[in-house]
């Protein structure tokens, strides 16, 4: 029972961790690609008093969006390439900063 | 065709029985949230993740085989039966494993009529200590494994079910109120349609997942009987038709749909918003991907609803309702012994009876229950038709006649008329 209760713990945190990285970080850009594009879109992306025109376009808000965009677009890959490795007996590793496909041991 | 092919036939179609109701029951984990804020039609969502599932199943070719072992001691740590309990022809192995997947799909069927989300994974667990008890004493359970890893009910099934929901209901909380704080200030029919790509892909992320985790199990027990009649050896690979049957199985059943619980997780806990079920699904998708990763077992289902309610808790004025809450908690404590208690009287019959007689009265006993709630459930149907309407009847204009479960069939006035007879489960 201890011995359980002493290896979930150990594991529950690096879930923790990684759901946090992961569930949260990605969603972090994502919602900070949506408020780019609406930046860059100006007008009426925001919420503004009415009357008035909204905010002027910035053309860089809508590339920032997209390079946000592209990077949760990776982070999922890089889920899918996990689900599609482990199934074949194969593991991610990180050990070169970069994700790399091992052999599991 | 001999008494032990036709008890071998049985226990193939009761796990691919469960593997189905193992769809059905886990299609909201996925795409509850999804259905709810209508970024994806009800039929298309459940379509969508049905084929995800399918795709799923076949890419874990992974050997499943070993999958009791966790709770039960009927195999050897290679995968083979013990020896024991094949010296009759694998009939005494058969029962336990025909008795366990009974009880599993039993209290699946009951808590989907109750519209509540309990976890496959524990039914079947369940079903298959209660049997174990029944047939082999409360030795034949591992109840703590050896000590050297997280193993046995108590490592792999019980703190699993308390530590992860309470990491996924925080990861979805902290993304919440995160997309929330960035996203204030922006018109909302800008941000809602960026929120419903992210759900999509989120929740295809949770369905894929569930395809290769779930099916895998029914795998391993089928593989497990085949190898106990003596209709199969090799330890290291799964027969093809076994892989095509429950990856089929499995995802006709997430194709169906449990329309109560996709209710029940979608609108029931929470009344959710396009961002909330993008944070939602997120966490789920990373907690459950990364639990698989770190060999830390869990249950699909615990992780999704821990999502929801931390998505509920993580913005600013929505609400949780807290008794619904409380309903599926009480599920999730009572479904392993629930379960187990069905398993141990199936086997407790199959074994009175005995032989081919026993299986079959067990077989029908299940068909009966089937039959039962399937009629049961009609007298207040749920399906995509009406799986989105308001979980509160409109109370505020007029007193609602009797309440029904859940509260969903009688309000048809309000629903279009050419949908009340279409997709009903």
């Amino acid at each position: 029972m201890s011995d359980n209760l002493g290896f979930a713990l150990e594991g529950a945190w690096k879930v923790l961790f990684a759901g946090l990285v992961l569930g949260a970080g990605l969603p972090l850009l994502f919602a900070l690609g949506i408020r780019s594009l609406a930046w860059g879109a100006g007008g009426e992306a925001e919420v503004h008093e009415s009357g008035v025109t909204g905010p002027k376009p910035q053309p860089i808000g809508t590339v920032l969006g997209w390079v946000l965009f592209a990077i949760v677009l990776l982070g999922i890959a890089l889920g899918i390439t996990f689900i599609v490795a482990s199934g074949f007996g194969k593991a991610l590793s990180f050990e070169h900063i970069y994700p790399t496909i091992i052999d599991k041991h | 065709m001999t008494q032990a092919s036709v008890v071998l036939a049985l226990v193939v179609v009761t796990a691919l029985a469960f593997d189905f109701t193992n769809g059905f029951h886990d299609t909201a984990n996925a795409m509850a949230t999804t259905i709810a804020t209508k970024a994806l039609k009800p039929k298309t969502a459940v379509a969508l993740s049905g084929i995800l599932n399918l795709v799923g199943a076949f890419l874990s070719v992974q050997v499943a085989l070993t999958v009791t072992n966790a709770v039960v001691k009927i195999q050897n740590s290679n995968g083979t039966p013990k020896a024991a309990l094949v010296s009759d022809g694998g009939s005494a192995l058969l029962l336990i494993i025909l008795a366990g997947l009974v009880g599993g799909i039993v209290w699946n069927l009951l808590t989907w009529l109750l519209g509540l989300p309990s976890s496959s994974s524990h039914a079947l667990f369940g079903g298959l200590i209660g049997a174990t008890i029944a047939g082999l004493g409360w030795a034949g359970v591992n109840w703590n494994g050896d000590g050297s890893k997280l193993d046995g009910v108590v490592g792999k099934v019980l703190l699993p079910a308390i530590l992860s929901p309470a990491i996924a209901g925080f990861v979805a909380l902290v993304g919440t109120w995160i997309i929330h704080r960035i996203t204030a200030g922006l018109a909302a029919r800008y941000t809602d349609q960026g929120f419903k790509w992210g759900q999509i892909g989120s929740a295809s992320l949770v369905s894929l997942a569930h395809g290769t985790n779930d099916a895998q199990k029914t795998m391993g027990v089928i593989t497990l009987a085949l190898i106990a009649s003596g209709d199969w050896t090799d330890t290291k690979n799964i027969p093809f038709w076994v892989k095509v049957a429950c990856a089929l199985a499995i995802a006709l059943g997430t194709y169906l749909g449990g329309w109560r619980i996709i209710r029940t997780l979608g609108k029931g806990l929470v009344d959710i918003a396009p961002a909330q079920g993008m944070a939602a699904q997120s966490s789920s998708a990373a907690v459950i991907l990364a639990s698989s990763h770190l060999g830390f077992a869990l249950s699909t289902t615990h992780v999704a609803t821990g999502s929801v309610l931390g998505s509920g808790l993580g913005r600013p004025g929505a609400q949780v309702r807290w008794r619904v809450a409380g309903r599926m908690v009480t599920a999730w404590l009572i479904t392993l012994p629930a379960a187990g208690v069905v398993g141990a009287a199936m086997w407790g019959i199959g074994h009175l009876i005995g032989g081919l007689a026993g299986a079959l009265v067990v077989f029908a006993v299940l068909v009966a229950a089937a039959i039962g709630v399937w009629f049961r459930s009609r007298r207040a149907p749920v399906g995509s038709h009406n799986v989105n309407d308001d979980w509160d009847p409109v109370a505020a204009e007029e007193p609602v006649p009797d309440a029904v479960p859940v509260h969903a069939a009688d309000v048809p006035a309000t629903l279009p008329t050419p949908e009340l007879t279409k997709g009903r489960v």
